[in-house]
């Protein structure tokens, strides 16, 4: 391998392991956090599909989920199609309490009552909001010909993810807190024969600030 | 060696060898299975059957015995999308036979018996629907469609809308109530693996919606409220 050979191959692998640049900002709004270990009792998390324009990703429920979880085993989090399957027809996007006292008027219904005691769901928290993308620039133009093919240009794009997770107590039936976050991200994808995608994992970080913002809430050793 | 017989014989005996004349009808039917693929692919049907698994509704049970009839249009219900361009294909999305595991699993979970019953009350046939012992009869029907899918979109979100039409018949075929619901789904994520799963989704997320719409609402029509009251009244009385 030549040194030219050798530097090109260095190049390429920093490019590859480069992301685009991420800026998150975390808000956090608690009022009664729990004192205790939350022991067997389960928390669920719930994505909001109410609206017309846009809808709570469910790949980003799983993944605060994951977060929660692996970071802090004892707290049990509750897969969000189970939950909803159980109490089917109550947490449909159509159906589902808008405010503490729709689950108060939810909890009345003696089957719900009795199969959220038998579930041990303790905590609800409904995450509102979405990753879009907010603009694009470039171009790139692709070929294919009798020697091979290539694409030659440059793209990039931004994204922006705003979510707010609402955390509502079932034993009490009031919203002990709120945490919001913002993630913005800037990706490029430079071509010059391959395309080389660096991506800037905006919805990844979004996860990650407010998955460690529930796990401070819920979890006793963070 | 003589040649087969083929198109290309002539040639071959002029200007090539065998051997060459193997690879040129190789290379033809390679480019003819091609180009039939291609055009296989462009002017093909997609078609969707609707399958999915429809949870039971954690609903106190009405005590009343229901009978429902499932028209033959709802059975067999799917929706077809001609294609406008060359480029494009047609849709066949088969929703009939999901719908109708949906309404089952559904009502079985909202009513203390539930009678299927073969065909639609009629003021003749009161004696037959009698004989099953229901207190009413639920017919629904989809009155209206609307939907975009992935040639309309040009992105990975597909929708469903629909209008069901649902009509209460007494037992002796009298119309108790007739009324209008809505259901609508939306492929929730961007990265299924192909258009036939995502279009599948957003179904099954119109039908479930379609449920819950029906399980929530349905003791809150004014004349279903009536009758439900009219059937307890009834019962009370000795």
């Amino acid at each position: 391998m030549t040194r030219y050979q050798f530097c090109r191959l260095c190049c390429l692998g920093t490019l590859l392991f480069l992301g685009g640049c991420v800026t998150a900002t975390v808000d956090e709004m608690v009022f009664n956090e729990p004192t205790v270990s939350l022991g067997e009792s389960t928390v669920v998390i719930l994505g909001r599909r109410h609206a017309s324009d846009y809808e709570t990703e469910p790949d980003f429920i799983q993944c605060l989920a994951k977060h929660i979880t692996s970071a802090d085993d004892s707290v049990n989090v509750m897969p969000e199609l189970v939950f909803m399957n159980a109490l089917y027809p109550w947490f449909e996007p159509r159906t589902a309490p808008m405010r503490p006292s729709d689950l108060e008027r939810l909890l009345q219904k003696e089957a719900v009552q009795l199969k959220l005691k038998d579930m041990k769901t303790e905590y609800m928290v409904w995450i509102d909001g979405n990753t879009v993308r907010t603009d694009s620039a470039g171009s790139m133009s692709c070929g294919i010909g009798p020697g091979g093919a290539g694409c030659f240009g440059f793209g990039t794009w931004s994204n922006d993810a705003n979510y707010e997770a609402t955390i509502w107590d079932f034993t009490d039936r009031q919203e002990v807190g709120r945490v919001s976050t913002s993630a913005t991200g800037q990706s490029y994808m430079p071509a010059v024969v391959v395309p080389i995608p660096i991506i800037a994992p905006v919805q990844g970080t979004a996860c990650d600030g407010l998955g460690d913002q529930l796990l401070e809430f819920f979890s006793i050793n963070y | 060696m003589e040649a087969p017989s083929l198109g290309l014989t002539t040639i071959a005996d002029t200007a090539t060898t065998w051997g060459q004349v193997q690879h040129l009808t190789y290379a033809v039917k390679v480019l003819g299975v091609l180009m039939l693929t291609l055009l296989l692919s462009s002017c093909g049907v997609n078609e969707v059957v609707v399958e999915g698994r429809f949870p039971s509704p954690l609903l106190d049970k009405l005590p009343v015995t229901l009978g429902v009839y499932y028209k033959p249009e709802f059975r067999e219900h799917e929706f077809f999308d001609e294609a406008t361009t060359r480029g494009e294909s047609d849709w066949v999305v088969k929703t009939g036979a999901a719908q109708v595991q949906m309404y089952n699993t559904l009502l079985e979970g909202m009513f203390e018996r539930v009678v299927l019953l073969n065909e639609l009350p009629r003021k003749d046939r009161v004696a037959e629907v009698g004989k099953q012992a229901v207190d009413a009869i639920l017919v629904p029907e989809v009155n209206e469609l609307q939907y975009s899918i992935p040639t309309h979109t040009k992105i990975n979100v597909f929708e469903i809308w629909m209008r069901y039409r649902y009509e209460l018949y007494s037992a002796n075929g009298e119309q108790l109530a007739d009324w209008t619901m809505t259901a609508y789904g939306k492929t929730p994520t961007a990265f299924l693996r192909s258009a036939e799963a995502a279009v599948n989704l957003a179904a099954v997320v119109a039908l479930r919606d379609a449920g819950a719409n029906f399980a929530v609402n349905f003791e809150q029509v004014p004349e279903v409220k009536l009758w439900l009251e009219n059937t307890a009244d009834r019962r009370a009385t000795p």
